[in-house]
């Protein structure tokens, strides 16, 4: 596999008028995870289309796996789309073979593969089941399987995680990381922040199909400014009148004490603020520093339609404006 | 190709070993069976019908009940003949080892008379016994399907108090009384009145009956009166009634040949029947896959792109390989059922005449043809040109019933030339026929019609080189349409397939 397995040069996708995807570059590196991230509509799946060669670019250049198609190195990809399902009629087993088949295994390869994949993933039982009647959980599980089941170099997820129960997912986090340790390159798009979070080596964030930002999530924190969350007896408005204080929310209020999220200016120094804290008498029992969340970046950098699409993080930032 | 053959064939194995497929194989023979089986009970089983002659001639019953042991006699030779094929040994050539009027051949008068002097049924039983496999039940007669009953009694000196008489009868508010004793409902009553007779101002013979579905009776009636006024002017001229069924029985020979053969070989023999029935049948069997398979390529266009399958697949496979897949694999789910129906027709033919070389020369003649290339050449491109537009209708619909709007005019398109096929058939060098031939969409109908009546070279040459070209291009648009339309979350609307049609990639 090149040192580069995905490659885009200023790739652009019209429709007529409307501009799916306008001058996009980014580069994933071998055995990377790489986040695909950004709003409904943003132009995620046009481009992982584009990079599968079913959608031809308007302009740019692409190379996947060191080939200019993804036709003739389809072999060594698997591909899930989002939009996603399986022939009612045809065994679970069968169908993993299927597409295995045409990924080009052998007829009899294919067939232990799938085998070996149910049981891996307690499905065994169903292997003669027809799609039909399988549970939606357990179609999704043979999707997934019917995707890895040729041993891809290079595995495409369209949020993958969409629809799946919380079980689900972990199954699907799990056998991503699993992936990877076996040397796979992995793409996946998605708009739920904390998966990208936990999995993901870099991440591309895409809105109105330009890019936005690309990087680690250390490098995007950078770019943001600080928060600290603080225990005290203090009122709000103590720390509000602290030099580099943007804002404070109270997050929680417990007998004498509140918990406090503070965001601080961008280039202001938190060591500063505790200075000030003591100084001005101010009492604390916790004093944290945080980082911007992923769901932050990503709500600031796509926009105000990424606010729209992208579900809020289960943290403190929405128990913190209730309790306001 | 890998891929494309790995696509058909699991086309082909959806269909054709689903569960519903196989009960129709199953069921095909076993009903075939049933039905014949059943119908042959029921007239076996079926009383006679009864039925009155009043005839104030007095001349004429005769001449009916002649009529209908005539026939009786007729169809019970022809039951021996299908008897004695079944109830053969294997090993037993009956056709020659038998004697004459014994042994099957065609059934006639002059048959019949010789079976009944030579003996009879029972001869024929006796005759036949040694070439029989044992155990064979003998041979029973069918029953007679019409009984003469007398008239009841009552006024019938007009042939209104007749009608008058036998209309409740008719009617069947009362029941006959049969030579038997038994009670009968009356099927029918044949008045014949003083005044009938060939003669210009003669009355006409009345069938009443309520019944005027099965005409049988009616038929035999008036082939019977026919025949008897046919004898009385034979009479008129002084001939005997068994010279006019010695004239009448007499059938020229009469042999059909082609010019466009060596004399040696210029007549025309069962070869050249089922190579000039061969376009017909092919044009026929054309038009029946295209209508079944349509409906598949559209339902299973549909399942994937409603199923959302279609994506993974073309991330394995290009939209030409899983087009080509599709096509290939529906074909041959639309050639297996004619080819079952080909076979089972052929073992049907067998063992309904008893003859084991049907087949063979049937087969022979088929494939012995040098226009069986030409003819599958123009099938397979008409199957090409539909089911590509099949497939692009199915990529443009979320459900059968978006495609309903865009299956009629195909519909009427693959149908319109059928009521014309019938001109071309009879007239394959007439103007028709050339106008067929060139609507690229109807070639392949019209030159399959055409191809052994010697059509001028250069209309099928140039007719074909156009309707290849417009082929390519169909498939250029189809496929087009096909690639944009097949991942479109929402049907695009009728107007939008144009543009799809028109753009390149998507």
């Amino acid at each position: 596999m090149p040192e580069t397995p995905v490659l885009l040069e200023n790739v652009t996708k019209r429709y007529g008028a409307f501009t799916a995807v306008d001058d996009l570059s980014f580069s994933v590196a071998k055995g990377e995870i790489y986040g695909f991230l950004g709003p409904n509509g943003a132009g995620k799946t046009t481009t992982l289309r584009m990079m599968l060669d079913i959608v031809q670019p308007t302009a740019g250049r692409l190379s996947i796996l060191g080939s200019s198609s993804a036709i003739s190195v389809r072999r060594r990809i698997g591909y899930l789309p989002e939009e996603r399902g399986l022939y009612r009629k045809m065994k679970a087993a069968d169908s993993i073979a299927y597409f295995a088949q045409l990924r080009g295994l052998s007829s009899r390869d294919a067939k232990k593969k799938a085998n070996e994949l149910l049981e891996c993933f307690g499905l065994a039982a169903f292997a003669r089941s027809k799609n039909e009647a399988l549970s939606k959980g357990m179609a999704q599980k043979v999707q997934l399987l019917a995707t890895i089941a040729h041993e891809p170099e290079l595995l495409i997820l369209d949020e993958p995680f969409s629809g799946l129960d919380p079980i689900n997912q972990k199954t699907l986090e799990d056998l991503i990381a699993e992936q990877r340790a076996g040397g796979c390159t992995i793409i996946f798009s998605t708009h739920v922040m904390q998966h990208a979070e936990r999995l993901c080596d870099r991440f591309l964030i895409i809105a109105k199909g330009k890019k936005r930002f690309e990087g680690t999530l250390s490098e995007a924190r950078a770019g943001f400014g600080r928060r600290l969350h603080v225990r005290s007896a203090a009122p709000a408005a103590a720390f509000a009148s602290l030099a580099g204080v943007v804002s404070v929310h109270a997050v929680r209020n417990g007998g004498n004490e509140a918990e406090y999220d503070i965001e601080l200016a961008d280039g202001a120094d938190p060591q500063a603020f505790l200075r000030q804290a003591v100084a001005a008498g101010i009492a604390m029992t916790r004093y944290e520093q945080a980082g911007a969340t992923l769901h932050d970046i990503f709500v600031t950098v796509a926009g105000d339609e990424a606010a729209k699409s992208a579900p809020p993080p289960p943290s403190s930032r929405p128990r913190a404006q209730a309790a306001e | 190709m890998k891929q494309i053959l790995l696509i058909a064939w699991r086309e082909y194995k959806q269909y054709v070993f689903s569960r519903g497929f196989l009960i129709f194989l199953v069921m095909f023979p076993v009903s075939l069976i049933g039905l014949t089986a059943a119908m042959g009970l029921v007239e076996r089983t079926k009383p006679a019908r009864a039925f009155v002659v009043y005839d104030q001639t007095g001349q004429y019953t005769d001449d009916i009940d002649r009529e209908i042991e005539r026939r009786r006699l007729l169809s019970a030779i022809a039951g021996w003949d299908g008897y004695v094929a079944a109830a053969a040994r294997p090993d037993a050539d009956v056709k020659t080892a038998l004697a004459a009027p014994f042994a099957p051949a065609a059934v006639n008068d002059a048959r019949a008379r010789a079976f009944m002097e030579a003996g009879g049924f029972d001869a024929a039983q006796a005759a036949a016994a040694p070439y029989l496999k044992p155990g064979v039940p003998t041979y029973v007669m069918p029953r007679a399907q019409f009984e003469r009953v007398p008239p009841p009694a009552g006024d019938i000196a007009s042939l209104a108090g007749a009608e008058a008489l036998l209309r409740p009868y008719l009617l069947g508010e009362r029941r006959i009384a049969r030579a038997d004793g038994s009670a009968a409902p009356l099927f029918a009553a044949v008045l014949i009145p003083s005044g009938f007779g060939a003669g210009e101002g003669a009355e006409a013979a009345q069938y009443w009956s309520r019944n005027l579905t099965d005409v049988a009776l009616e038929d035999l009636i008036g082939d019977a009166l026919d025949g008897a006024l046919q004898r009385e002017a034979v009479a008129a001229l002084g001939l005997t009634r068994e010279a006019l069924d010695d004239v009448a029985a007499i059938s020229a020979p009469f042999e059909a040949y082609r010019p466009d053969r060596a004399a040696e070989e210029a007549q025309l023999g069962f070869a050249d029947r089922v190579e000039t029935l061969m376009p017909a049948a092919l044009t026929y069997m054309l038009l029946v896959i295209i209508f079944g398979v349509g409906n598949l390529l559209l339902t299973n266009t549909i399942e994937e792109r409603s199923n959302k399958i279609v994506e993974i697949l073309l991330s394995s496979v290009t939209a030409g390989q899983l087009m080509a897949g599709k096509l290939i694999g529906i074909a041959a789910v639309g050639l297996t059922m004619p080819a079952i129906f080909l076979v089972g027709g052929l073992a049907a033919s067998v063992a309904a005449s008893g003859d084991q070389n049907f087949a063979g020369v049937a087969i022979s003649a088929l494939f012995s043809s040098p226009l069986l290339l030409i003819y599958l050449f123009y099938f397979f491109c008409a199957y090409a040109i539909f089911a590509m537009i099949f497939l692009a209708i199915g990529a443009v619909s979320n459900s059968l019933q978006d495609a309903q709007s865009y299956m009629g005019p195909v519909m009427i398109l693959v149908f319109a030339p059928l009521p014309f096929m019938i001109m071309v058939f009879q007239n394959p060098n007439g103007f028709i026929a050339s106008l067929l031939t060139w609507i690229p969409i109807y070639t392949p109908y019209a030159v399959m019609m055409r191809a052994a009546a010697d059509p001028p070279m250069w209309e099928i040459v140039g007719a074909t080189a156009l309707m290849l070209a417009f082929a390519i291009v169909l498939m250029r648009f189809m496929g087009r349409i096909f690639r944009n339309a097949i991942l479109q979350s929402s049907p695009p609307k009728a107007a939008e397939v144009w543009r799809l049609a028109r753009r390149d990639g998507v």
